[in-house]
C-alpha cells in the first residue's frame, strides 16, 4: 500500500516538475509571476481532450498539436500582456495583467468546454507488472519515464544547445545579454513557448493517469507550479525537481492517510511555512535588494 | 480668500451629503438601491485596500479572506450564539484586524511578490477551510437564515434601511481613514511608499507601519463582511474567492492608488461596467480580465492616482 502511494507520488512529482520548469524559467528570467501559466496548460490539455476523445486523432499527433497550441498561446500572452510592461516601473503591474490574462483564457476555455469534469482517455495500457514482489500498474511507470525524459532533454537543451545557453544568459542579466547580441524578445518568447509546451505535456500526463480533466485544475496548476518553484528555489533546475517531488509525494501521502478535502489547504500551508522560514527555497540563492 | 474657498468647500460637502440622504427617497427603484448598496460594500472594502496598496505598496490578493472572516464571524455569532448586530460587527472587525496583524507580521521578512503569494495562500486556505469544515461553517452551502439586524431599536429590513446602515459604516470608514492619512501616520505611510529606504533612514519604523496599515486595512474588510452577512442573510465560501480580491484590486487601481476619494470613482466605474455586462454572465471574468490588462497597459496610475507602482 505504502509503496503504491509512493510510486504514484513520484509520478505526480515528476509531472509537477514538468509543469513547473517553464514557470520557474520565466520567473528566474523576468521576475514575473506568470499567473496565466496554469490556464495556458489547462487550455492545451482541454484541446488535447477534444482532439483525442472527439476527433479521434492518433494520440501522438493530438498531443503534439495540443502542446504546440499551448506554446503558441503562452507566447501570445507574453506578447500582448507582458512585453509592453517589461520596462514599466514596477513588476506588480505585470503581475496584475498576468492575472487578467489568466481570467481571459480561463473564461474563453469555459465558454468552449464548460467547467465540469470531463473524462480524459487513458493513453497507456492498464497492465500490472511485478516489481520487487509488488503488483504495480504500468501507467505510473510509463508516465514517470516520459516526464523524466522531458526533464532530461530540457536540461541538455539548456546546457548544450546555443539557444539554451542564450536562455541562461538572459536569465542572468538582460541588458548585458542584449549587448552581447542576444535577441532578447525572441529568447523570452521562446522560453514562454517551451514553458507552455511542457506545461501542456505535464497536464496531459496528469489527466491521462487520473482519467479526468476540469477547468478548475488551471488555477491550482499555477499555484502548484509556484509552490514547487519556491520550495526548490526559483530559477534552479535541480530545485524544481526537488520541489515538484516534495509536493507530489506529500500530496499523495496526505490524501491517503489524512484527508483529501484538506489536501490543498495543506499544500498552501506548506507554501506559507516555507515562505516564512526560507523564502529563497532549498536550492535558491539569497537576492540582495538593489539600492 | 482661503476662508472663502473653505466656505465653498463646506457648502459643496453639505450639498453632497444632502443629495446622498435624499437619494433613496427620490429614486425608489429597489434594483437601483441594491446596486448602490453593492457600491457601498465595495467602497468600504476598497478604502481599506487602498490604505494597504496605495499607502504602503503591499499587493494583497487575500483581501476577500478578511471580508469573509468578518462575514462568517457575524453569521456564526448571530445564528448560533444569539448575538445582536452591533456586538457582532465589533467582533467581526476586531477578528479581521487580528488576522490582518498575523498576516502582516511576515512583511518584515517576506517581500514583494512573495508576500503577494502569501496573501493568495491565506485567501485560498480560508476558502478551502470554510468549504471543508462543515460542522462550523456549513461547508459549500454556507450559513443561511441570518436574523434581521437591529441597531438601538431600529429594525433594518428594507433596501433603504440597509442603504443608511451601509452609508453610516462607509462614513465611519472614510472619516477614520481620512483622519489617519492626514495625521503623522499618514505622512509616514506616504514616505514609505515614496522611498522605503529613505523613510527608514529618517527614523520611520517601516516594519511597524507596514503591519499597522495591513491590520487596519483588514479591519474595514471585516466590517464590510459583517454588513454583507446581514444584508444577504446568507454567507457562502463562493462570496470570498480570489476573483473577489482581484476585483477589489482592480477597483482601487482604476480609481487611483493612494487617493481615498478616488476609490469611490473606481468602485462606481467597475460596478457600472459589471452591471452593464450582467446580461452575459458567462463573459464576466473575460471582461474583468480585459479591463485589468487594458487599464494597466494604458493608465497604470488609475484615473485619479496619487502614485503609480514603482521600484
Amino acid at each position: 500500500m505504502f509503496i503504491d502511494v509512493l510510486i504514484v507520488g513520484i509520478m505526480v512529482g515528476a509531472i509537477y516538475t514538468l509543469v513547473t520548469i517553464g514557470y520557474s524559467m520565466v520567473y528566474g528570467m523576468l521576475k514575473l509571476m506568470n499567473f496565466a501559466h496554469g490556464d495556458v496548460y489547462i487550455f492545451g490539455t482541454l484541446l488535447c481532450y477534444t482532439l483525442l476523445a472527439q476527433a479521434h486523432l492518433p494520440p501522438l499527433l493530438g498531443i503534439l498539436i495540443a502542446a504546440l497550441a499551448g506554446g503558441i498561446l503562452a507566447s501570445m500572452v507574453e506578447f500582448f500582456a507582458y512585453r509592453r510592461l517589461r520596462a514599466a516601473q514596477h513588476r506588480m503591474i505585470s503581475m496584475i495583467t498576468a492575472l487578467g490574462a489568466a481570467y481571459v483564457i480561463q473564461n474563453a476555455s469555459e465558454l468552449k468546454w464548460g467547467s465540469q469534469v470531463l473524462p480524459f482517455p487513458s493513453l497507456f495500457p492498464s497492465q500490472l507488472v511485478t516489481v520487487l514482489g509488488h503488483q504495480i500498474s504500468v501507467t505510473p511507470i510509463i508516465t514517470l519515464a516520459i516526464a523524466v525524459f522531458f526533464i532530461v532533454a530540457f536540461n541538455l537543451f539548456l546546457n548544450h544547445h546555443k539557444m539554451g545557453k542564450a536562455i541562461l544568459c538572459v536569465s542572468q542579466d538582460i541588458p548585458t545579454s542584449s549587448l552581447m547580441g542576444i535577441p532578447i524578445n525572441r529568447i523570452i518568447s521562446m522560453v514562454y513557448f517551451l514553458g507552455g509546451m511542457m506545461g501542456v505535456v505535464g497536464g496531459i500526463l496528469y489527466s491521462a493517469s487520473y482519467n479526468a480533466i476540469s477547468l478548475g485544475m488551471g488555477f491550482r496548476g499555477t499555484i502548484v507550479a509556484f509552490t514547487a518553484a519556491v520550495i526548490g528555489g526559483i530559477g534552479s533546475m535541480s530545485g524544481t525537481l526537488i520541489g515538484g517531488m516534495i509536493l507530489g509525494i506529500s500530496e499523495n501521502l496526505i490524501s491517503v492517510y489524512v484527508s483529501s478535502s484538506y489536501r490543498d489547504s495543506i499544500m498552501f500551508l506548506v507554501l506559507i511555512v516555507i515562505l516564512l522560514i526560507k523564502p529563497t527555497g532549498i536550492m535558491g540563492k539569497v537576492e540582495q535588494d538593489k539600492l | 480668500m482661503t476662508l472663502r474657498i473653505k466656505k465653498n468647500r463646506l457648502l459643496l460637502y453639505a450639498g453632497l451629503l444632502a443629495c446622498i440622504i435624499v437619494l433613496p427617497f427620490v429614486v425608489r427603484d429597489p434594483y437601483f438601491i441594491g446596486m448602490v448598496n453593492f457600491i457601498i460594500i465595495y467602497s468600504i472594502l476598497c478604502l481599506g485596500l487602498n490604505l494597504i496598496l496605495g499607502y504602503t505598496g503591499l499587493l494583497s490578493l487575500g483581501h476577500a479572506a478578511f471580508y469573509g472572516i468578518g462575514a462568517y464571524a457575524t453569521a456564526i455569532l448571530m445564528t448560533k450564539h444569539g448575538f445582536s448586530f452591533l456586538p457582532s460587527l465589533i467582533v467581526s472587525g476586531l477578528l479581521a484586524l487580528f488576522f490582518g496583524f498575523l498576516l502582516g507580521l511576515p512583511t518584515r521578512k517576506v517581500r514583494g511578490d512573495y508576500f503577494c503569494l502569501l496573501t493568495i495562500a491565506f485567501g485560498e486556505i480560508f476558502r478551502l477551510v470554510t468549504q471543508a469544515w462543515i460542522s462550523f461553517t456549513g461547508g459549500a452551502m454556507g450559513i443561511v437564515g441570518i436574523p434581521i439586524p437591529e441597531v438601538l431599536g431600529w429594525k433594518i429590513q428594507t433596501e433603504i434601511d440597509f442603504y443608511f446602515l451601509g452609508l453610516s459604516l462607509l462614513g465611519f470608514t472614510y472619516g477614520t481613514l481620512h483622519l489617519l492619512t492626514e495625521s503623522k501616520f499618514g505622512r509616514a505611510f506616504v514616505a514609505i511608499r515614496e522611498d522605503e529606504l529613505a523613510a527608514s533612514v529618517m527614523g520611520i519604523n517601516t516594519p511597524m507601519y507596514k503591519i499597522l496599515t495591513f491590520s487596519i486595512g483588514s479591519l474595514y474588510a471585516g466590517i464590510a463582511g459583517s454588513y454583507l452577512a446581514v444584508y444577504q442573510t446568507t454567507v457562502t465560501p463562493s462570496n470570498f474567492r480570489l476573483e473577489e480580491s482581484c476585483l477589489m484590486i482592480i477597483m482601487v487601481i482604476v480609481g487611483g492608488m493612494g487617493n481615498l476619494a478616488a476609490t469611490f470613482l473606481g468602485v462606481s466605474v467597475m460596478a457600472v461596467a459589471i452591471e452593464f455586462f450582467r446580461p452575459v454572465p458567462e463573459y464576466r471574468l473575460l471582461i474583468i480580465g480585459l479591463i485589468m490588462i487594458l487599464v494597466l497597459l494604458f493608465r497604470p496610475q488609475g484615473l485619479l492616482g496619487a502614485a503609480a507602482f514603482k521600484d
